[in-house]
């Protein structure tokens, strides 16, 4: 009996391809078309926020910036080697920030930054959310004990000062980027998840939910094709919010020298210029470039962020 | 291993702790100058607050002498200190058996005035001074000295610090109050030179517990030197004021302030302002630091050559005294031809240059050249210079040939080393980033390790190559002393006095030769063959000798003794010469108005660090005071 729906249906579903251009409606195609739509009508409704499309066109730039490193500002401006300038210069025509302590130019090992930030940033941010959405769909879902004790679990993570438990996780592990990422991910994750249950809560009590659980929906059936798919816009909003916050980490983690000490990144950045005691010397131009930069991706996250929160819950009103 | 700058023990510290102790500092630290907006200007003015004699050190009444240091101290108890600080700060407190003169290290009276060896050079007679004091009016005699030698003979816990200095004295005692007899089992080359602070034994006689006293509870602590201890904060100051009846005479400033600061930037911040009047070299001021204060208007940077070697050490396979092999260093490293070809592949000079832009003086014997007697060069042949293809060749001889980019051993498996770095020495990471470049090159992996706290990994034996530096006393004996197999741990992983495990016949030969050599030409033929066997051996490299940079205000010190005299340094001398030479300015010139004239250019970045500290900073509320607001709307 099992084994008999796919037999009746499948041979429909393979011979279709030829008849479902004149039919034009598959399951699979009717939902491409209705993601295309709701795409078309989220892109509308996001075009309305215009600090949303700063924030955007501002991450866009700095991606295309970070991607072309190497043709931007050559291959090897992060060997300490092969270094063009003399140690500390000021700013020149040749070195428009000046040079560190290497005699590498600034400028090039800021654009080189912006890759380990953006890339630590977001797969820390992204293992913060997938850690927050696992364990909040199964608290919202299996109530009960079990649902308890994970939550007290994350009542306690919330609890516990993010960063000293990331600064105590990387030191007690080695200093690699993958360090900072497993740091952030595994401290940030319990908003998420208080709000993944929440609306898992929600999504559940609707009767359809019930329907489907009648008729033999199993728990992994229902998380996964009900639950899953109607928290996901807070998912990715709440991802995008993740995301600056998780790159103002890592740069306060490098800074504080938690990371791999030979790779470039802005909060690493900070950490040689203090170290080469470019506070003392007065070297703006080696100080400011870094963190301006950590603030305004941080910032152009955020403004992305907030737009997609709105225009996902409308609730939130058009005055944000 | 520790005993660079910060937590440099002098060298007769005993192993303990030898390595990096500054822990938790560096991310404290750090976490403060991020929030303070990149350090110096909210961090400077907050710390001497309750220093109102500081910044007006030419008020009437006494004139103090305010020190930044970067360190604290660990123990005010001689018995148990180590660190470059509190070790200096003894000397002050004490007088020594003997002192080094400043001109030139040669030993001259201290505490005794004469000393004779036997004939069998095995008794010492010493003849003690009858003309000083105990800061509590009792008359310091040869039963104080005699005291002292035997408690740490007999007391496991007073041996902490200086216990090396006595493991082979027989007998000590003191026939009368000016005669001083040290009988020893063997002879010992060091009885000059003996680095102990001779304590009163009216005071200590009463202590109970010798490894957990720090002689912190009665101020003032009485002592005989040139400067008596009145008030000491954790982490925050000692203060010690003049001895007026020291023998030498009294110092000319009446009150000496060590303040920690924990971050360079803020201590130079406070030189320019004139909050304190000297910056210690421990870490050295860095160059860029050096050369903003070269040129101000009242601030003087003292270079002078330092008393540390800075290295890289390879595991040579660590193992207890027993034979017993412990730890994972990298079994490539047991072959002497890896070892020399990974040293062929660094470019000293180039290290100097950048990393210490100057400020530093390439490497070559183990001992520094600012020790003249002692200080070995290898000749032209046995000379590993930088030659990057003589490296090659050495690998493909050992069995590492090339395939594609990387060194392949007979095993299949790539040629690719850790090495232990510390996290709180920026030079340490600066020239992890070169040696991975050069090693890169020759086909080599790198992992630079870079650890708040390297002890663990390094009496583990878990380690392949690793940073070491130690700070050389005018008589070698320790420095050498700690690569003898007597040094290797009893127990695998334990602490010891060893380095780095290196365990030969050879060197253990040559090293019991030179300390029991009285003749300075002899001794120092041996100590130099010592040197050529280290260097030879590939297990200790040296890289450079830093020298000490560190930086004063003339206007609150007329002039200070360096040491060696012609040029040296100041802060972390064998010795008190610096502060009790020091001559304050005259009454006019101080304090306040000096500040003004240097601090603009400095000040710009000052602010606009502030700026950037703060638009980061503000960036982050921001971001999270929103994210709160939303996310409270969002629950259902």
């Amino acid at each position: 009996m099992t084994a008999e729906p796919p037999m009746t249906t499948q041979p429909p579903r393979t011979a279709e391809p030829p008849a479902k251009a004149a039919a034009a409606r598959s399951p699979r195609a009717l939902k491409a078309a209705r993601m295309r739509q709701s795409f078309v009508r989220f892109w509308k409704e996001y075009r309305t926020h215009r600090s949303g499309l700063w924030g955007l066109g501002a991450l866009v730039l700095i991606a295309l910036i970070a991607l072309a490193a190497p043709l931007l500002v050559g291959a090897d401006s992060e060997s300490v080697t092969d270094a063009p300038g003399l140690p500390m210069e000021d700013p020149s025509g040749e070195f428009p920030l000046g040079t560190d302590q290497f005699g590498r130019s600034v400028l090039a090992l800021l654009v080189w930054g912006a890759r380990v930030s953006l890339t630590v940033g977001l797969l820390a941010a992204f293992l913060c959310v997938a850690i927050g959405t696992l364990v909040g769909i199964v608290a919202g879902h299996f109530k009960g004990w079990f649902a308890t004790v994970l939550m007290r679990i994350t009542d306690w993570f919330l609890v516990m000062p993010t960063l000293v438990l990331a600064i105590a996780l990387a030191t007690v592990m080695d200093r690699s980027m993958w360090t900072v990422i497993l740091a952030i991910g595994v401290t940030t994750w319990p908003t998420t998840a208080r709000l993944v249950r929440a609306q898992t809560l929600a999504v559940e009590s609707r009767p359809y939910i019930e329907r489907a659980r009648a008729l033999g929906g199993g728990h992994g059936h229902i998380m996964l094709r009900h639950v899953l798919p109607n928290v996901m816009p807070l998912v990715l909003a709440q991802t995008t919010l993740v995301i600056s916050s998780a790159i103002l980490t890592e740069s306060t983690l490098a800074f504080l020298g938690l990371s791999d000490p030979t790779i470039t990144s802005w909060g690493g950045m900070l950490q040689d210029a203090r170290e080469a005691g470019a506070v003392s010397a007065g070297h703006w131009w080696y100080l400011a470039p870094p963190g301006l930069a950590i603030a305004a991706v941080a910032l152009a996250f955020t403004l992305c962020g907030r737009a997609v929160e709105s225009v996902l819950n409308p609730r939130l009103g058009v005055a944000r | 291993m520790n005993v660079r700058d910060q937590h440099d023990p002098q060298s007769e510290s005993p192993p303990q702790n030898r390595r990096r102790r500054r822990t938790l500092f560096a991310s404290g630290v750090a976490a403060l100058a991020l929030t303070a907006g990149l350090a110096a200007a909210p961090a400077a003015p907050a710390a001497p607050a309750d220093a109102p004699q500081a910044v007006a050190p030419a008020k009437a009444g006494g004139k103090t002498l305010t020190v930044a240091l970067a360190q604290s101290v660990d123990s005010l108890s001689p018995f148990l200190a180590q660190r470059l600080v509190s070790t200096s700060i003894h000397r002050l407190m004490y007088e020594y058996l003997t002192n080094y003169d400043p001109k030139d290290n040669k030993t001259i009276p201290g505490f005794a005035t004469e000393w004779k060896s036997s004939a069998d050079k095995l008794t010492w007679t010493y003849t003690i001074r009858d003309d000083s004091t105990w800061s509590d009016g009792k008359k310091a005699t040869a039963k104080d000295a005699a005291f002292t030698f035997n408690k740490m003979m007999t007391d496991d816990n007073a041996a902490q610090a200086n216990g090396s200095f006595v493991a082979n004295f027989k007998k000590v005692s003191a026939p009368s109050d000016t005669e001083l007899v040290i009988e020893l089992k063997k002879p010992q080359a060091t009885m000059t030179a003996l680095d102990v602070p001779i304590v009163p034994e009216h005071i200590w006689k009463d202590v109970k517990d010798y490894s957990k006293f720090n002689n912190d509870e009665k101020f003032p602590i009485v002592g005989n030197g040139p400067f008596v201890l009145t008030d000491y904060k954790t982490d925050q100051y000692v203060k010690l004021k003049a001895n007026k009846k020291f023998w030498r005479g009294a110092p000319k400033f009446d009150e000496l302030v060590f303040r920690t600061y924990k971050d360079q930037d803020a201590a130079v911040a406070a030189l320019r302002k004139g909050e304190v009047s000297f910056v210690a070299g421990a870490p050295a001021l860095t160059p860029a630091q050096a050369a903003s204060l070269k040129g101000q208007k009242n601030i003087k940077v003292n270079e002078g050559p330092g008393r540390r070697f800075f290295a890289i050490a390879t595991n040579p396979g660590a193992r207890t005294k027993g034979g017993e092999k412990f730890g994972d260093g990298h079994p490539a490293l047991l072959d002497q031809k890896v070892r020399q070809a990974l040293f062929l592949a660094v470019d000293r000079k180039t290290i100097v240059d950048k990393v210490f832009q100057g400020h530093a003086v390439e490497g070559a014997g183990y001992i520094p050249p600012r020790f003249k007697d002692y200080f070995w060069e290898p000749s032209d042949s046995q000379k590993l210079a930088y030659d990057p293809e003589r490296a090659a060749k050495l690998l493909d001889e050992a069995g590492y040939p090339k395939k594609g980019d990387k060194r392949v051993g007979k095993d299949g498996k790539p040629l690719d080393f850790r090495i232990l770095c510390h996290a709180t020495d920026p030079n340490d990471k600066a020239i992890g980033k070169y040696l991975k470049e050069w090693w890169g090159d020759l086909g080599i992996g790198l992992e630079v390790q870079c650890l708040d706290d390297v002890s663990v990994p390094w009496y583990a034996g878990e380690y392949d190559l690793a940073f070491d530096g130690w700070s050389v006393n005018p008589d070698p004996d320790f420095v050498l002393g700690i690569h003898t197999c007597a040094a290797l741990p009893e127990k695998a992983k334990e602490s010891a006095a060893t380095d780095n495990f290196i365990c030969d016949k050879k060197f253990d030969e040559l090293y019991q030769k030179q300390l029991a050599e009285y003749d300075p030409a002899k001794r120092a033929a041996t100590v130099k063959d010592m040197q050529s066997w280290l260097y030879d051996s590939g297990y200790m490299n040296i890289i450079a000798y830093p020298n000490a940079v560190e930086a004063y205000r003339t206007d609150h010190i007329k002039s200070i003794k360096t040491m060696p005299e012609a040029s040296g340094n100041i802060y972390g001398q064998d010795g008190y010469w610096s502060w009790w030479s020091a001559v304050p300015a005259s009454a006019g010139s101080g304090g306040a108005s000096g500040g003004d004239g240097g601090d603009d250019s400095g000040s710009t970045g000052v602010v606009i660090g502030v700026v950037v500290g703060v638009l980061v900073l503000g960036g982050a509320v921001f971001l999270f005071s929103r994210r709160r607001a939303a996310t409270a709307d969002d629950r259902e």
